[in-house]
Formats: C-alpha cells, structure tokens, sequence
C-alpha cells in the first residue's frame, strides 16, 4: 500500500532550459500532462502541466494571435519561466491513503515523488491510484461478490473468514459497510472462485443472512 | 421438422469432479431423461464421443498447456490451477473426447446430414483461456469449434451467443481482435459475479472493434430485462454481422432456481430465447446452428430446460 509500489518509475522529464513548444510536443507524443522539470543531478525543480503551457500561450482572440512575434517569443520561452515551483510532494513511504486524501485536498492530477534529498523517484497519479486500488479490491482476478449481514460485534469477521477459508477459497478483497441496520454490518468478501452455492449455504447454516447485492445497491442511492 | 442431433455420451460423466462440486456428471443423465421422457428421442439423431485431433485444440490452447493439462492429469492431481477445476485421471481423455464430438457434429451440419446439434458435453469451455483452466474449463469447445468452421468449410464469419449467466472470458479473449467471429454474451454484471469481466464498454480490440458484444444484467433481473437487452443488442448486431454460421454457449444457471447467480430467470426465457437464435438462424445461415453445453446446475430443472431446447431445435412449437 505504499506509493514506492505503486507509482510510475520510468519518466519523462525535461531541464528548466527546454523551451515550451518542445515541452508541449513531448505531452502530446506521450499522452501525459504533467512533467517533473529536474537538474543534472536529477533533484526536482517544478512541475510543468498541460495547463503551465496553454496559459503561456497567446489567446485566439488577441490581434497577433500567430504573428512572427508572437512566435518569436514563445519559442524562446523557457519552461523554467512557467512551471510550478511551489510543489507539494510526496514520500515513497507514503501509504495510498496519504495520497488519496492529498488528491482530495489539492485537486492536483499527479503528484512527483521525491526522496528525502529532494531527488525525484517517481510520479503517482489519480490513474496510478485508481490502478491501485483496483488491484487492491481484486478487480480483475476471476471471482464473485458475496454480502453477508453479521452482528455489529466482535468476531464476526473472523467466523466468516474462518467458514470461506474452510471451504478452500482464496479472497481478492474484503469491504465492510459498517451502518447497515441497527446493530448489523454488511460484509462483501470478493471470492476468487466459480463455485460459490456452498459456501453461501455454510454461512447460512452459521446464522448469517446472504444479502441480495441489489438491495445493497438500491439501499445506498440518495433518497428522494 | 428440422433433422435434429444430440451428442450426448456416458463417457462424458467420467469426468469426475469430487464429492462436492455444483459440476456434476449427473447434471448429463438429468439432461438425457428429460428429453426421453419428452419422448424427443426418436426424433433425434444421438450422436456419440469422439476423440479430437490435437491439431484443432492448437488453434486456440497452447501445446505447451495440452501437455501440462495431459501431465497434471495422469499424475493422479484433484485439480488444474485453481481449486475450482477439480479433476480425475480421466478428465483429459473425456476433454478431447468433449472438443471431438462437437467437430463431428459440425461437420455433419456443414455436410447438410443434419440442421443443427444440441452437444451435452462435460466439461464445459468457455472460461479456458489460451494458458489456463479457469471456472470448471479445461478446453474452450466453442471457440475450438468456431476456428475448426472456418479452416474446414471456409466459414467466412461465425456468430456466438453466450446466455450462461456466467461472462465468457475466454471466448471474448480468442476473438476480440479478430472481425471474422462476433462474440456475444448476456450474462450477471461482473462486479457480482464470476468470471468479474464481460463490461458494456468492452467492444472488442483494434480490427475487432465492435464484433464483440456484452449485455451484463443485474442480480435480481430476470425475463423482462433480458429480453429488452437481447432487443437491443443482440439482433441488431446480428443483422448487421450476417453470421454464416451461429454457435450458442448454452448455459441454463440463470433460472430462478439454480443457485449460482443472482439472475432470475423462467423455464420460459429459454424457450424463448432459443427460439429467437433459430428465427436467426433461418435468416442468416439456412437454419444451421450448433448449440455446446456450458453451466446450469439445478438438476431438478435441467430435464425440463434441456427438453425445450431440444423441442425448440426440432422447429416443434
């Protein structure tokens, strides 16, 4: 759950001495937005985005919107004059949730990622977080999701896991949604199997209510 | 009537799956008295086992995961990957015997001896991918079927329509970049249920853009979200594709009563449901039509279910 596994190692980053028409030629060849800017000793100076290099362009609607001026100008503009230099970073010994709450706070796309010596390691962003979490929720492993209702109370987890485990089923994941009714708790294991009719009549023999996913679903819509 | 086949072979149960697992070999004989007792037997033309030739195995599984499959075999192991694929020393054998069977019935309709075929093979194929057993699947029969057409008799473009209420995975994989095979599933949406794939957004890959097809449905959705989804998904995009040739994964584990899926749907959906792939049928690729066993486990239901299938074949209303 760290960001050391989870974020983009290979990268593309540019000197402070590139000039934005070659920065936004590199965006648009490699489909990303945002680009660390770094000195020769790889320590991270900013960040330059898509965003960074359109504002920095003439607007359509001035009058010498394409003149050779104009042109003149940009092409020697440098991305150290327009990148961002008030940066936040991140660990790599920063947990996904860390990140998760910086994206929430910050709105940013990406965050670069840096040691302790300020010398970039990589990048992480809201697609490698998505990617990670997906992972983390076994999506993509062949399974199926169960629901089961249990006891607001201690021990309910394990008794579960205990009736899957004893049935030979390896889990992707596991979510609780902890205020269903009074005194209850839903519980999804997603399984990583075919054969799930067993296992749902062993935990209803153990007391346990198979829940039907749709209500869970219905039930978590905005009431009207 | 329509000169109807039935591949159905005790051989088919020695495949044996353990103590308790929902694919059972009884789910073959429950098949098998249902259409009996329907007194449909004589109307038929049974069809026996037949041992396959690798070489069409090849065209969708790796040599190197047959003799993987053939070793984990014969050494004696319960299962293939997963516990899910449990197994005997036998289930290699009565996997090519499974593939085997289903080719000659193909090449009996391609030959114009019979219109089409109902095969009850074990064990199913439609989650085996090109390196794996998956989801009780050792070899992919449809999708082995589908190529062996187009080698064999030159079957230009090959429609499959999957309603096993389980996505399958492997078949999408095998043809989602290839536009001479369009791939249809209805299945229960993938953030429930098995095999977790088989998304709306998933069209098919590059040259094969758009002859893929997938209409998940929600757990607790039955005839009437069904139907309105075959509507709208699949007999446009069969009228468009023109199947010279139609294969069914038939899979009954949607009804109401089978356990495995949250789906709900009546003995009555699959009547109606086969009768619409035979009216495509007629349309599309003079009535010819080959229709492979996948899931369904409710062995109470499976002789009724098995028995319409088997009347809808022979154009009996």
């Amino acid at each position: 759950m760290f960001v050391s596994k989870s974020m983009t190692k290979k990268l593309i980053t540019v000197t402070g001495e590139t000039d934005i028409l070659e920065v936004g030629k590199i965006m648009r060849d490699n489909k990303i937005r945002h680009i660390p800017v770094v000195d020769d000793a790889n320590i991270l100076l900013g960040m330059v985005t898509d965003r960074d290099i359109r504002s920095a362009m003439p607007s359509v609607a001035s009058e010498n919107f394409d003149s050779k001026e104009e042109r003149d100008k940009l092409s020697r503009l440098k991305v150290k004059e327009i990148m961002t230099t008030d940066l936040v970073t991140v660990s790599p010994m920063y947990t996904l949730q860390d990140v998760l709450l910086l994206f929430e706070k910050y709105h940013y796309g990406a965050f670069p990622v840096t040691n302790d010596k300020g010398v970039l390691e990589g990048i992480i962003s809201i697609r490698d977080l998505l990617r990670a979490f997906g992972s983390v929720m076994g999506i993509g492993n062949p399974g199926a999701l169960l629901g089961i209702v249990a006891d607001d109370k201690v021990g309910q987890m394990k008794k579960i896991v205990d009736i899957i485990t004893a049935e030979n089923i390896s889990m992707g994941s596991i979510l609780v949604a902890r205020h269903w009714e009074e005194g209850k708790r839903a519980v999804f294991p997603y399984l990583l199997t075919h054969n799930v009719v067993r296992v749902k009549k062993k935990l209803q023999e153990a007391g346990y209510e198979i829940l039907d996913p749709m209500k869970w679903h219905l039930d978590q819509l905005p009431k009207k | 009537m329509k000169r109807t086949g039935f591949l159905y072979d005790e051989r088919y149960q020695y495949h044996d799956t353990g103590s308790y697992h929902p694919e059972t070999s009884d789910r073959l004989p429950a098949i098998y008295r249902g259409i009996k007792e329907g007194g449909l037997l004589e109307k038929v033309t049974l069809l026996k086992a037949k041992h396959a030739n690798i070489k069409w195995i090849e065209t969708i599984h790796s040599n190197q995961y047959i003799r993987r499959f053939e070793e984990v075999c014969l050494c004696g192991n319960s299962c293939f990957g997963s516990s899910d694929n449990q197994m005997c020393t036998e289930t290699f054998e009565t996997a090519f015997l499974a593939v085997g069977g289903i080719l000659d019935a193909a090449r009996r309709v391609m030959e114009g001896e019979l219109d089409n075929v109902f095969c009850a093979v074990r064990p199913p194929g439609h989650h085996a991918e090109h390196e794996e057993a998956m989801g009780f699947c050792y070899f992919n029969n449809v999708a082995i079927c589908a190529r062996y057409l187009q080698i064999e008799f030159g079957i230009k473009r090959v429609g499959i329509i999957d309603f096993d209420v389980h996505h399958g995975n492997a078949t999408q994989h095998s043809f989602e970049s290839d536009p001479t095979v369009f791939y249809y599933s209805i299945h229960e949406h993938p953030s429930f249920s098995f095999p977790g794939t088989g998304r709306e957004f998933d069209q098919g890959i590059g040259e094969g853009l758009g002859f893929t097809k997938n209409s998940p449905a929600l757990p607790g959705h039955g005839d009437r979200e069904y139907k309105q989804l075959i509507h709208r998904d699949l007999i446009p995009a069969f009228e468009q594709f023109k199947p010279e040739m139609i294969l069914v994964s038939t899979g009954f584990d949607g009804h109401e009563d089978d356990d495995m899926s949250g789906i709900r749907l009546s003995t009555e959906w699959y009547t109606w449901m086969m009768e619409t792939i035979m009216d495509m049928a007629e349309k599309y690729c003079k009535g010819r039509l080959i229709s492979i066993l996948e899931g369904g486990y409710c062995i109470e239901r499976l002789p009724e279910l098995a028995r319409n299938h088997i009347k809808v074949l022979l154009g009996e209303k």
